[in-house]
């Protein structure tokens, strides 16, 4: 390590005093010299003389700090931890304020993540990534899929926007996962309640709002390659992005793709009923995958307007446990045990294709959003053909196909008509086309068009009192399309007779919905607690399966019956959030209380159509309550501990299956964290190590056709650290991740191979490698 | 530390308010699901069992539940592609894969009137002259009031 006099640098690294993650975009200012922190808040100062120098290190978003250092032939890695801005600055200016400022002022009970957090805490999915937030989980699909749940409710219960606009795929099934790139995604704002004022139907038990990037800084080129590899599944995966500006131009692109193998489970057999499925070599069968991604985009942006286009699309294949097939059993000449890497039959493949347009304007009084989308999901589930009741054997494999085309415009403007009031309007416009395809029948093909206007208004009372009251008005309308089954069934008829009818499974329909939704709320902050309470009424359109079903699932073996009169799903909420954070520690609880008017239920009934079980569309009234409880403190300067509970009580309290709860209830759960920043040591920067560790209740609470699951406990262990390679000015990233150490067989509720008895993944460890260039 | 406790207070009260919201009004959910066998002495048909074209049988299970049964049904597909295996645990020897030209077909559902606890299924069915010899899947099953499902299958074969 020699170098001249003329050579010497001063190294270090600024974060977040609080958080300990490091702070992005931080001038640096030394006598004369100028540099700005890295993602990983890594800052060097070149053509240093020897002598005393002394560094401004200032963000928008926090306290500014001096130092007096002295450089030399040391080469000390300085550590700045800056103060948030918000709890160091009392008055602060309103373009001023940060993000955690507008969040705390915000009457909406919602929480933020970070890229750090992300890249932190990455798992094989999005939505596994963002479960470790309390009141946020999953319906897991094998490895390499789940859905998005808050506070017990997902499916279409939850809203996912990206980039403003409203993520349209096939919601409503249970077998398959989000489509979306969980690379490259820097902020995520979690609404846990409803939010239908601001994101329309849909969004009635939470939002998943993955928010636009930041716009590259000026004559900048920079990217990343991030690098993984996980045991369990023999997953491979790499992610690339760049992004550059000129002045007013940027763009940015993403390439992706992950491959993985069949997961492996802590058990050599599966006992489902009275049935057992041997497992080669602890592989749960077909069920490796494969992902690609590609997103690209060019922007321009001056003081006035910035317009950004994105055009990106995710594709993916994945396979399905081989021996049963939803519930039903299945055995096949296939050699499943030959590879763990094919894809056999059963399989699904998707592929979502979005081009987005965001514009902001800033007019004189005026903010202006213009979100334009244009969505593609096709969507097909492939299984060996066989007869089933009166369907002769299938001409090929394709079981299912969905397409749907999705048109989206949002228009929203915000504006300060007087002093102490932020009033925001808007108008939400989608159209869906969805079509079906393939030899089994589930949903009707059908054309959905949705208008809805709002406005709110954030109303400062003073500096730590607002007020936040809107009202919102939908119509939508669904077209579903009449459909014949392509065999004939026996039908027995009243003089004794039997005739050959291809039976009608769907009519043509028109349904219209009008709904009125509404939210006040209140935040108040006081020294450092803040609480909040937030009254809502949100609502959801009813789907086209939930309307007009009328088929055979045969792997589930049931029959769907849809409703044509069902309403519009109405719930009404009370939200509190309380939170109190000191430099020592910060505790927070966030209760809720929710009334669902006509919750949407596919009920199980005691009858039979050709044999298999009615499931029946039905509305009822359901009571929940729950809500989330978080304590965090730091010990000394290097030990953070956090503590996170959640839970949620649900129940039915009319109906047929009065008493009971809604399916999918996540049970009590509690998460127990640690974190420990070491010294470097040898050649590990900042090494940090951190546990998990997981206890999850029984959940009793269960409805027909549900399992009771026993509760479990699972540790996790996490090692972050940073390597100065490739004399690049950001060190290379390492993440060593060990989940579930003690190999525990465990069972998730809400996971889909639950209903057959398949525990969750065994033992993973992987390994990622994130360069910064 | 006094923020602490009186936050863990307010937790306290608010899961109080959570379970007394859900304080029994009277109804008592019904978790059990019915049960269903055929291993008894007249059960029928048993695993592996040869059914002969042209006889008539009596198809019989016992079924029961701890509140009230409610509806059942039988099926009978063929199983000449192998697509599936039964429950019974017993591995039949199946004939080689074949194309099916006339299986037999029985897809029958049934509702019981007055609430049973116990019942025995008692189905007679006679095995079409016409249809395809080979392996068939015979599947019982049976629901509760409340909408609980028990199934149970056999592997059987029908012979000349």
């Amino acid at each position: 390590m020699g170098f001249t006099q003329n050579a010497l640098q001063i190294k270090g690294i600024v974060a977040n005093a609080n958080t300990l993650e490091p702070i992005e975009g931080a001038a640096i200012m030394a006598n004369g010299l100028f540099s700005t922190s890295s993602v990983t808040g890594n800052f060097t100062l070149n053509n240093v003389k020897e002598g005393t120098y002394t560094l401004t290190i200032s963000h928008v978003s926090y306290a500014t700090k001096t130092l007096s250092i002295k450089s030399g032939t040391t080469e000390e890695t300085y550590k700045i931890f800056l103060e948030e801005a918000a709890t160091a600055l009392d008055k602060i200016e309103l373009n001023g304020k940060t993000k955690k400022r507008e969040l705390k002022e915000s009457p909406v009970v919602a929480q933020l993540v970070s890229e750090a957090f992300l890249s932190n805490n990455r798992e094989n999915s999005l939505m596994q990534t963002l479960s470790k937030i309390p009141g946020v989980s999953t319906i897991n699909i094998g490895s390499g899929q789940s859905k998005p749940v808050i506070r017990g409710l997902g499916f279409n219960r939850v809203s996912v926007i990206q980039n403003g606009v409203k993520h349209e795929a096939q919601q409503w099934g249970n077998d398959h996962g989000l489509e979306i790139d969980q690379y490259g995604i820097e902020t995520i704002k979690i609404v846990k309640g409803p939010a239908s004022l601001v994101y329309g139907s849909d969004a009635i038990a939470g939002v998943v709002d993955i928010q636009p990037n930041k716009i590259p800084l000026k004559d900048s080129f920079q990217g990343n390659v991030n690098l993984l590899g996980e045991s369990n599944n023999d997953l491979l995966g790499v992610s690339v992005g760049l992004e550059a500006r000129n002045d007013k131009w940027f763009y940015r692109g993403r390439l992706t793709y992950r491959d993985y193998a069949d997961y492996k489970v802590p058990t050599d057999k599966i006992s489902y009923e009275n049935y057992i499925f041997e497992l080669h070599d602890n592989n749960l069968r077909n069920t490796a995958g494969r992902e690609a991604n590609v997103s690209l985009s060019f922007g321009y942006t001056t003081d006035r307007i910035t317009s950004e286009t994105t055009l990106s699309n995710v594709n993916a294949k994945n396979g399905f446990f081989a021996n049963a097939h939803g519930l039903e059993v299945r055995t096949s000449t296939i050699d499943y045990d030959s590879s763990n890497r094919d894809i056999d039959l059963p399989y699904h493949k998707v592929n979502h294709l979005k081009i987005l347009n965001n514009t902001v304007i800033n007019l004189e009084k005026h903010n202006l959003n213009i979100d334009l989308g244009f969505q593609n999901n096709q969507r097909e589930e492939h299984s060996e053909p066989i007869p089933h009741g009166y369907m002769p054997t299938p001409p090929d494999s394709k079981e299912r196909r969905f397409n749907k085309d999705t048109g989206t415009l949002n228009i929203k403007d915000a504006f300060q008509p007087m002093a102490n009031h932020n009033i925001v309007a808007g108008l939400n416009l989608e159209f869906q086309d969805n079509k079906i395809g393939g030899w089994g029948f589930l949903i009707p093909e059908y054309t959905r068009f949705t208008i809805g206007a709002f406005a709110f208004d954030q109303y400062e009372l003073n500096s730590d009192l607002h007020l936040l009251a809107g009202i919102r008005y939908d119509y939508g309308r669904v077209d579903s399309k009449a459909y014949f089954d392509w065999y004939p069934t026996t039908v027995n008829n009243t003089d004794g007779t039997s005739s050959e009818i291809y039976l009608q499974r769907a009519q043509d329909k028109t349904l219209n919905f009008g709904t009125l939704s509404a939210s006040i709320g209140l935040s108040y902050l006081l020294n450092n607690t803040t609480v909040k309470i937030n009254v809502g009424k949100s609502f959801r359109m009813p789907l086209a399966n939930e309307l007009a079903s009328d088929g055979v699932n045969y792997h589930m073996y049931r029959y769907e019956k849809g409703n044509l009169n069902l309403d519009p799903e109405e719930s009404y909420q009370i939200d509190v959030d309380i939170d109190h954070t000191t430099e020592m520690f910060s505790i927070g609880i966030s209760p809720f209380v929710n009334f669902f008017e006509n919750f949407i239920y596919l009920n199980p009934t005691s009858n039979y159509y050709e044999t298999l079980q009615i499931y029946e569309y039905t509305q009822n009234k359901v009571f929940r309550a729950g809500g989330e409880l978080r304590a965090q403190t730091t010990i000394g300067n290097n030990l953070q501990l956090n503590a996170a509970s959640e839970y949620v009580y649900s129940r039915q309290n009319s109906g047929p299956k009065e008493g009971f709860t809604i399916p999918f209830s996540p049970p009590l759960s509690t998460l127990f964290s640690a974190q420990y920043q070491f010294k470097d040591l040898l050649f590990l920067k900042q090494p940090q190590l951190s546990a998990d560790y997981r206890m999850t209740a029984a959940q009793n609470n269960i409805v027909p056709p549900e399992e009771k699951t026993d509760g479990y406990e699972v540790l996790n262990l996490t090692l972050l650290t940073q390597i100065q390679v490739f004399n690049l000015k950001s060190p290379l990233d390492l993440k060593f991740k060990l989940n579930n150490v003690l190999n525990t067989e465990y069972y998730n509720h809400t996971s889909f191979y639950r209903l057959i008895d398949v525990p969750e993944a065994g033992r993973n460890i992987s390994i990622a490698l994130t360069q910064q260039f | 530390m006094t923020f602490k406790t009186s936050y863990l207070h307010l937790l306290v009260a608010f899961l109080f308010l959570a379970t007394s919201c859900s304080s029994d009004d009277g109804i008592t959910i019904d978790e059990e699901k019915p049960t269903i066998t055929i291993n008894y002495t007249d059960g029928f048909p048993q695993a592996c069992q040869e059914l002969t074209k042209g006889e008539t049988y009596t198809f019989k299970a016992q079924v029961t539940d701890n509140r009230a049964l409610a509806a059942y049904s039988l099926e009978i597909h063929h199983n000449f592609d192998h697509h599936t295996h039964d429950d019974q645990g017993e591995v039949c020897t199946l004939d080689p894969i074949k194309d099916a030209f006339n299986p037999m077909m029985f897809l029958e559902n049934y509702t019981l009137e007055d609430a049973p606890t116990f019942y025995e299924l008692n189905i007679s069915i006679t095995i079409p002259n016409d249809v395809d010899t080979g392996d068939y899947h015979c599947a019982y099953s049976v629901t509760d009031e409340t909408g609980w499902q028990r199934r149970t299958s056999i592997d059987i074969k029908i012979v000349d």
